[in-house]
């Protein structure tokens, strides 16, 4: 893990920062991520990201769950300690939905929401570089990997583009332990500066 | 980029002049200032009702459940009342969520957040009934299902009653994870907002590092529809595991088909109820009347009018079925004890009949609708209402019952009963306030989400696109 | 510019699809009528009885999507406004099936006294029978017509009330006043409607026509399981319809956006519909009271067994595996197969909620069923086409049209 460039540009509108995400993927520029206050419909195709498949996971898990209570309680009431229940067959089929509808919601919601944490590496004292603090309230901040280029010519042309306030950043783009409430230094620099 | 747009007849979402940072602000506000001293009072008032019901509860596990007035028929009184009561309560944050959002209803962003809340809440209260009711409770996880040392003794998986702890559990963690998903950018607006170390600190840790990342947010959205897909049918399931308690049973006035979507109807009934109550308070104190608006409540109002009149025909349904099935036993169910005034619980009956089908139905007028007093108070009597239908459902039924040696005494609740059950408000309300002071009340990314299309300002801008031809309009911005 | 081809032509060929299955059904009537008519009471009921399951079912899916446009009006949706003309034309069903379906009930009762249908309509049994003889203040064939009387000549009145409004939205470009207006006005009249629906779909409608054919059986969630199964039904007649005229090249505006909502609706309440199915059997076979189970009998372990897992499988199974999906929602011939599956799988629905109690030892289910059923069909599909071609496919002027044009899924 090491820091690296990258040009910051700030946008107000969505209607200013789509056209500029088109321009910028069209100029061949890197796009690493635009950070909105809300979630932006059609910006991850316009970004051209790929489609998420959390829903096949969910699904995935959903399925487990109901194998899980169907075999649980089937075992147990019918294999390890078979009882006579209000005169019903040791196989209820009926009396069981209820749990096993239980289990394969449970089994869905907490899968897929412990694969989006992890997806997205979000957990209780887990801190990231903010590239714009406004970009939580009412700043669209896109970010553009400048690798080797000249950053120069990267914030002329997204000024073109109507971005404002836009700036060059050297950050680290993982995410480490640690709290909001004191700033922190990562790891010992080792990159040099090329700028 | 698509267009956003919404017919100029829709009545603002948003009201007032408002940009993106002026919502973080109004919403924010709360957190970031000290409480009002009205908060104060509200707060220790909820606390000390709470230590009522701590004592109450105390005194019962010390001498055991006999401190409560239950007796040789009436095995459950306003415990189980209680818990219908709250778990009813509890279903409304999930509609509001869950159900409306799948109905595309966007009057849903305003009143979310604290609706989900309240469900949370609701569904904790009503978990304390049956825990404390098992008497021993420090053996409360026999319930769990798990290989034990007292050889291979499981619990009964067909029991309506083991289904609930079932129910009961699988919604309050998917309630909390729903909530707390939708949660995450709202908190870390706070925490990059924050000017103080403890709130850095603390909303630097809840909002587990969220940066609004597209990818984040395309997961975070994708994630909230499968959630709301689940919790749509887990709503349903809850109450409808809750009337299972009593249906699948073969006790008259128990034992009847309608009950769990009747019981589903009448939970989001209360539920919505409650909400409203909640939410007349919180716009007022809070200053958040843009954003809470009169068509807010409106929308509210016309779902109370419409599932009370679902529960007012399960009524009649249940009544004239006593009457249609010809069998002594519902007839004595439903004719002598429950619609019948001179019957030791009638008064409960009738009471139950005005609160929840009656009265409600003044909110077939608009001029109702949107009147904050007429709502206020209704919001309450539809709560005392969903009270006695419950009681009236458990005690009606099992005081008298198949054998008349075992017919009890009138069965009315002890002080540690009602202690409970008041204490059970102090943890609703101490909870509701801490919520309320801690984190943000409306979902503001949510807000910001539709403001554009809704708010009143960005309303007037687009009436241009009223006007234009539908052909024109549709070879624009038609896909 | 788009131009709108929003004139509906009925095609040749659409009428000759509705000719040749109404002659079909007609022509299976008649023979079932010389074969059955006149022969045992068993043989007389069985004919009636499949011709009155069928009207029923086909009145009701009809009237479903009437009631679609009302609730999805109050609800103030404004995404199915693109298609709206189209539930509304098929809603243009209910007086003619309703016709149908009331002269049968007239034959049955009045005309046949087919005590084997319904059985509280024998005099002699009644008197006799202590339960049925209870029952008779309401359980009465001039309460039942009465009744039949004002259920669906409220639904035609109310459906046509609704359709006369929406024609308004023709004429010319509301403003924000007379915007809100109209669509107070639709409020009013779709309110009227559902609390006219709510108390006889939701409570005594099915009692007397359904339910009462097992005089003394009796369960609560009857009406409302019938309701459900109705409205899933209606949902997938307004999606079929929608996608023949779409593959026709009309209705432009609409297209894989709102087919998605259709497709959700149709997945929603088919779990609704096994939901009721549930609740109404699980507590039956819980709490196992003879009185109860009696109506279980003949399906779950008579000679219905397998119409009656069948009936599960299609409805529930199907939808729920099948639609879950959102490309198959988005697919128009996904959808059409799963619109002609649950289509099917409720007519079966209803073919088992009536048949096992007019037969309970024989499988009534063969040729006359379909012949009737294509009669059905084809007086749906000639009637529905010259209410379609009557007036405009989009009703141009609504105020939320717009929004329905660029609504997203």
């Amino acid at each position: 893990m090491a820091k690296k460039k990258f040009v910051v540009g700030s946008f107000k509108e969505e209607s200013v920062l789509f056209p500029a995400v088109k321009a910028v993927r069209k100029a061949g520029y890197k796009i690493h991520d635009v950070f909105t206050p809300y979630a932006v419909h059609g910006l991850d195709h316009e970004m051209g990201l790929r489609e998420t498949s959390i829903h096949t996971a969910g699904f995935i898990y959903g399925i487990t769950g109901t194998a899980t209570a169907l075999g649980c309680i089937s075992w147990i009431l019918v294999q390890d300690w078979p009882l006579n229940i209000g005169g019903k067959p040791h196989f209820a089929l009926p009396a069981w939905i209820p749990i096993t509808f239980e289990l394969t919601v449970l089994f869905s919601a907490v899968g897929m929401t412990m694969t989006f944490c992890y997806l997205c590496q979000l957990a209780p004292f887990v801190k990231k570089h903010h590239f714009v603090l406004r970009s939580t309230d009412d700043t669209f901040a896109m970010v553009i990997d400048a690798g080797k280029s000249n950053s120069q010519e990267i914030i002329a042309f997204l000024e073109a583009q109507g971005a404002v306030d836009v700036h060059e950043q050297f950050a680290e783009t993982g995410w480490w332990f640690g709290t909001y409430n004191k700033e922190q230094q990562l790891y010992k620099d080792t990159t040099v500066d090329i700028a | 980029m698509h267009l956003k747009y919404e017919a100029q007849i829709r009545e603002p979402l948003v009201d007032g002049d408002k940009d993106y940072h002026q919502v973080s602000e109004d919403i924010c506000r709360p957190i970031e200032v000290k409480p009002s001293r009205l908060w104060y009072i509200g707060f220790f008032i909820s606390i000390a009702l709470l230590l009522f019901g701590v004592w109450s509860i105390y005194d019962q596990v010390v001498y055991g459940v006999g401190q409560w007035n239950l007796n040789k028929t009436v095995g459950w009184g306003w415990d189980i009342t209680n818990f219908v009561w709250w778990i009813g309560i509890g279903h409304a944050g999930t509609l509001i969520s869950a159900i409306l959002l799948l109905f595309r209803q966007g009057w849903r962003t305003g009143v979310n957040r604290a609706a989900e809340a309240m469900t949370i809440f609701a569904v904790i209260c009503a978990g304390q009934f049956p825990i404390w009711h098992m008497g021993r409770v420090w053996l409360a996880f026999f319930i769990m299902p798990y290989p034990n040392s007292r050889g291979p003794v499981w619990v009964n998986f067909n029991s309506p009653l083991l289904w609930d702890v079932f129910a009961v559990s699988t919604y309050f963690t998917v309630s909390l994870l729903f909530w707390y998903t939708g949660l995450l950018p709202d908190l870390a607006l706070i925490r990059d907002r924050a000017k103080t170390k403890f709130r850095k600190f603390f909303y630097g840790i809840t909002s587990f590092g969220w940066t609004g990342s597209t990818k984040h947010w395309q997961r975070h959205e994708a994630l909230s529809l499968v959630l709301a897909g689940l919790a749509t049918p887990l709503v349903l399931s809850v109450h409808t595991i809750v009337s299972f308690d009593f249906a699948t049973s073969v006790i008259p006035g128990w034992h009847t088909t309608i009950f769990p979507p009747y019981f589903v109807a009448g939970a989001i009934f209360s539920g919505f109820a409650m909400v409203q109550t909640l939410l007349l308070i919180l716009r007022r104190v809070f200053n958040l009347q843009d954003y809470i608006t009169l068509g807010h409540i409106e929308a509210m109002n016309k779902v109370i009018v419409l599932t009370g009149s679902i529960v007012g025909i399960a009524y009649l349904t249940e009544l004239f079925i006593a009457f249609y099935s010809q069998n002594q036993y519902e007839a004595y169910a439903f004719f002598y004890t429950r619609a019948n005034l001179f019957s030791p619980y009638g008064w409960a009956y009738y009471g139950m009949m005005t609160c929840n089908v009656l009265s409600p139905q003044i909110f077939w007028f608009r001029k109702m609708r949107r009147n904050i007093y007429v709502t206020f108070f209704m919001s309450i009597i539809v709560n005392i209402g969903m009270w006695f239908e419950r009681f009236v459902i458990i005690a009606t039924s099992i005081f008298r019952d198949y054998l008349p040696s075992s017919w009890s005494i009138y069965y009315s609740p002890s002080i540690f009963e009602i202690g409970f059950y008041v204490g059970t408000f102090g943890l609703f309300f101490t909870c509701f306030f801490l919520f309320s002071k801690y984190f943000p009340v409306i979902a503001i990314a949510e807000i910001k989400h539709v403001l554009k299309t809704s708010g009143q300002n960005y309303k007037e801008q687009v009436g241009g696109i009223e006007l234009q031809k539908v052909e024109e309009f549709a070879g624009e911005y038609a896909h | 510019m788009v131009s709108i081809k929003e004139q509906f032509e009925i095609p040749a060929k659409m009428k000759t699809w509705a000719m040749a299955l109404i002659a079909i059904g007609i022509i299976s009537v008649v023979i079932g009528f010389i074969m059955h008519g006149t022969g045992t009471e068993e043989e007389q009921s069985v004919f009636w009885g499949t011709i009155m399951y069928n009207s029923i079912y086909f009145m009701l899916i009809c009237n479903a999507t009437m009631f679609f446009v009302c609730a999805v009006t109050l609800a103030m949706g404004g995404w199915h406004l693109v298609f709206q003309r189209v539930a509304e034309a098929i809603s243009v069903m209910v007086p003619i099936f309703g016709v149908i379906t009331f002269a049968v009930f007239l034959y049955i009762i009045f005309g046949g006294h087919l005590h084997s249908i319904y059985h509280w309509i024998d005099k002699d049994a009644v008197a006799k029978d202590k339960l049925l003889d209870g029952k008779s203040g309401f359980l009465n064939p001039t309460f039942f017509m009465v009744w039949s009387i004002l259920s669906i000549g409220l639904w035609s009145i109310l459906g046509a009330r609704m359709r006369k409004l929406s024609v308004e939205a023709d004429e010319s470009p509301m403003d924000y006043e007379k915007g809100k207006h109209f669509v107070w006005r639709n409020t009013v009249t779709a309110g009227l409607f559902i609390v006219w629906f709510a108390l006889t779909i939701g409570s005594v409608t099915p009692w007397f026509w359904l339910m009462s054919l097992d005089a003394h059986w009796y369960s609560t969630m009857y009406s409302w399981y019938t309701f459900a199964s109705t409205f899933v039904s209606g949902c997938a007649l307004i999606a079929l319809w929608v996608i023949y005229l779409k593959n026709k090249g009309y209705l432009e505006y609409t297209n894989e956006e709102h087919l998605h909502d259709l497709g959700k609706f149709m997945f929603a309440f088919s779990i609704f519909w096994t939901y009721l199915w549930f609740a109404q059997y699980m507590l039956i076979w819980y709490a196992n009271i003879p009185e109860e189970t009696i109506y279980f009998k003949p399906r779950v372990q008579g000679v219905y067994k397998g119409i009656f897992f069948f009936n599960l499988i299609i409805n529930f199974v199907a939808p729920i595996l099948i639609l879950m999906k959102k490309s198959t929602k988005r697919n128009y011939t996904m959808m059409t197969f799963m619109a002609v599956l649950i289509l099917f799988g409720h007519w079966i629905d209803f073919y088992q909620m009536v048949m096992p109690s007019i037969s309970k030892n024989t499988l009534t289910l063969g040729w006359l069923d379909f012949g009737v059923a294509a009669l059905f069909i084809g007086l749906m599909i000639h009637f529905v086409g010259k209410a379609l071609a009557r007036k405009p496919l989009v009703a141009k002027y609504h105020p939320y049209l717009k929004e329905s044009i660029i609504h997203q899924a």
